[in-house]
């Protein structure tokens, strides 16, 4: 299935790889956060630039939740330093005003009082940021996340997509240069999922905002995002532009058999080879290759083809994590 | 602590609490309306059957001579602004007050600003607000009452008020909203301890309920003397009728011990205190991502 994954070409806004890459929004120095024998974060060192869209990867229990919820000063870490907009992160807030207008957050799906319409939940995470209430900024969100006709409607009546709307409508609502985005697009419909990336793009291109998103989706994190970090267990495993890192994470297609055979052979070589009808797809480097041929053969496997395919942010993100991802249209 | 940043916790909160209907209704105006319906209904009662024993016993109504005084409905009804039922139905608005962003998970969205002494302190101070709404729509009840009871029994309305029911009135009002924010601590510790709304509405009932035993025959089982340091300092229900009685005595009555109105005072600090700075010392560090 993998092979009918229609890529889009990555967007990559005018002037993405120049001077906003210059500074860090958020830089992390061994940070580590230990949750009795777990190690949620590992010694992480990560320097987020400014400006554009910034994905942070990694499969369930990378650490992703975790580092998000230490930025935001909403858990201690066990060890380490965080540092957001220049200023160490403090738990329960620091009371600097500013620095915290200048940040807006969503982590996972938000929940809010259901008796309160959407205006009503703007209205007063805008009062609790010390924002006067001004109607026309909220209308003004409102609209931008697609939440005009339900804006006086009660948010228990809201889908998760809704829910997800609103919660980005008030990461933005003190018109922070950062937004924090943990799983934009979760529980959202096609359409929906298309709009959120519009949108998160808008934010970094037009409104010059820093968005740093976690996601599973790895498709749409390629489609939305300038540069990713991948952790896994806690860890800065791969980072770097997008588009740098796909040029490294090409695949093979082996058309050979036994395919029991191959995948054997590909287990005892410590590689994870997918099956894909009568060919198994391989992640695996370049140079590598031509050992993997001899590995093959001299176990009496004959290879019918081997052809490298188009790489795509899911290989490489296989390759550093060791997981398998089932794309979405196969779940 | 900066005063901007703790403004901005209290009208933040003030604002989401009046939004919502429910607990501002059973927390403001239940116990109020209540009040009027049940007291206007027993002065019917009352009417009728006072009438009807009048009639049978060939004797004529004199009550209707008596005039109804209002300065009096007006100490009357800040005597009972910590009446049982206000302490009871106050629980489900410090409960959502203390407990909501747990039981909705919005910690989140309000802790990356404000300090998390600011966030508490915000609603401690909304809950007082809450308290004195309560009280101030009582009054109102409390005062529609006393007319009512003028008109039913066709008795004529006075209002005498000098200084010293002035002062009466003032210290018993604010004694009665010491009570009623003392109490609601229990809800807010509990909030904080639990992250439980429901926790946050039961335990301080079953607590005061237990008290109110402990205060009428748990006394003479524990063998307790009510004006001890022991009841008054375990039993702040105790200690706030004790008080009371110092501002207003019902009945002229010999004068308190020394050093009672101490222990009284106390008791109420203290459970209004140890309390707060439990859930703040708690609530400090709580990790707010496991909502």
């Amino acid at each position: 299935m993998l092979h009918n994954l229609n890529l889009e070409p990555l967007v990559v806004p005018p002037g993405a790889r120049d001077s906003r890459f210059m500074s860090a929004v958020i830089e992390t120095r061994d940070l580590t956060k230990t949750y009795g024998t777990v190690r949620a974060l590992d010694g992480l060192s990560l320097s987020i630039p400014r400006g554009g869209v910034y994905g942070v990867l990694g499969p369930n229990g990378a650490g992703k939740s975790t580092l998000f919820r230490i930025l935001l000063g909403l858990i201690r870490p066990t060890q380490g330093e965080a540092i957001v907009m220049g200023g160490a992160v403090r738990i329960g807030g620091g009371g600097d005003v500013s620095s915290s207008r200048r940040m807006g957050s969503m982590i996972e799906t938000p929940r809010f009082p259901p008796y309160m319409t959407a205006r009503q939940v703007l209205v007063w995470l805008s009062t609790a940021h010390g924002l006067r209430s001004d109607p026309a900024r909220v209308d003004a969100w409102l609209e931008r996340v697609g939440l005009t006709e339900a804006a006086d409607r009660r948010v228990r009546g809201f889908s998760v997509g809704m829910l997800q709307r609103l919660g980005v409508a008030i990461a933005l609502i003190t018109e922070p240069e950062l937004v924090i985005l943990d799983e934009p697009t979760s529980g959202m419909d096609p359409p929906g999922i298309q709009e959120m990336r519009t949108l998160i793009r808008s934010l970094a291109d037009r409104d010059g905002i820093t968005v740093v998103l976690a996601s599973h989706q790895l498709l749409e994190v390629q489609r939305v995002c300038d540069r990713v970090a991948i952790m896994n267990r806690g860890k800065l495993v791969r980072e770097g532009l997008v588009s740098d890192l796909i040029a490294t994470g090409t695949r093979l297609r082996l058309s050979a058999g036994p395919i029991d055979k191959v995948l054997a052979v590909l287990a005892v070589l410590g590689d994870k080879g997918v099956q894909e009808g009568d060919a198994v797809l391989v992640t695996i480097p370049r140079p590598e290759a031509p050992a993997l041929f001899r590995a093959l053969i001299e176990q009496g496997i004959d290879i019918d083809e081997a052809r490298w395919i188009g790489a795509d942010l899911e290989s490489v993100f296989m390759t550093e994590t060791g997981s398998i991802q089932i794309p979405e249209a196969i779940q | 602590m900066s005063i901007t940043l703790l403004a901005d916790s209290v009208l933040s909160e003030a604002y989401r609490l009046t939004r919502n209907r429910m607990a501002v209704f059973w927390s403001v105006l239940f116990v109020p309306a209540l009040f009027v319906i049940g007291g206007i209904t027993y002065h019917l009662i009352t009417k009728g059957k006072t009438q009807g024993m009048a009639a049978v016993a060939g004797i004529p109504l004199t009550m209707g001579q008596q005039p109804v005084n209002l300065g009096e409905a007006l100490n009357q009804g800040a005597g009972m602004g910590a009446n049982g039922a206000i302490l009871v139905f106050m629980l489900i608005g410090a409960a959502t007050l203390y407990a909501g962003d747990y039981r909705w998970e919005t910690f989140r969205l309000i802790s990356a600003r404000n300090s998390r002494v600011n966030l508490i302190l915000g609603k401690v101070v909304v809950l007082k607000l809450l308290a004195l709404a309560a009280m101030i729509a009582f009054l109102i009840a409390s005062f529609i009452e006393t007319v009512s009871q003028a008109l039913v029994f066709a008795r004529p309305l006075t209002f005498e008020f000098d200084g010293g029911d002035a002062g009466r009135f003032v210290l018993q009002w604010l004694l009665s909203w010491v009570r009623i924010v003392q109490y609601a601590m229990l809800a807010l510790l509990t909030a904080t301890l639990t992250r439980s709304l429901l926790a946050a509405l039961f335990v301080p009932f079953v607590v005061g309920f237990a008290q109110s035993l402990l205060g009428g025959p748990g006394l003479a089982i524990l063998g307790w003397e009510p004006q001890g340091w022991a009841a008054q300092l375990l039993l702040p229900g105790l200690a706030f009728e004790t008080l009371k009685a110092a501002i207003a005595p019902a009945v002229p009555g010999p004068a308190q011990p020394d050093g009672l109105l101490i222990k009284s005072l106390i008791s109420l600090t203290l459970w209004s205190l140890v309390p707060l700075a439990g859930a703040l010392a708690w609530f400090n560090r709580q990790d707010l991502s496991k909502e």
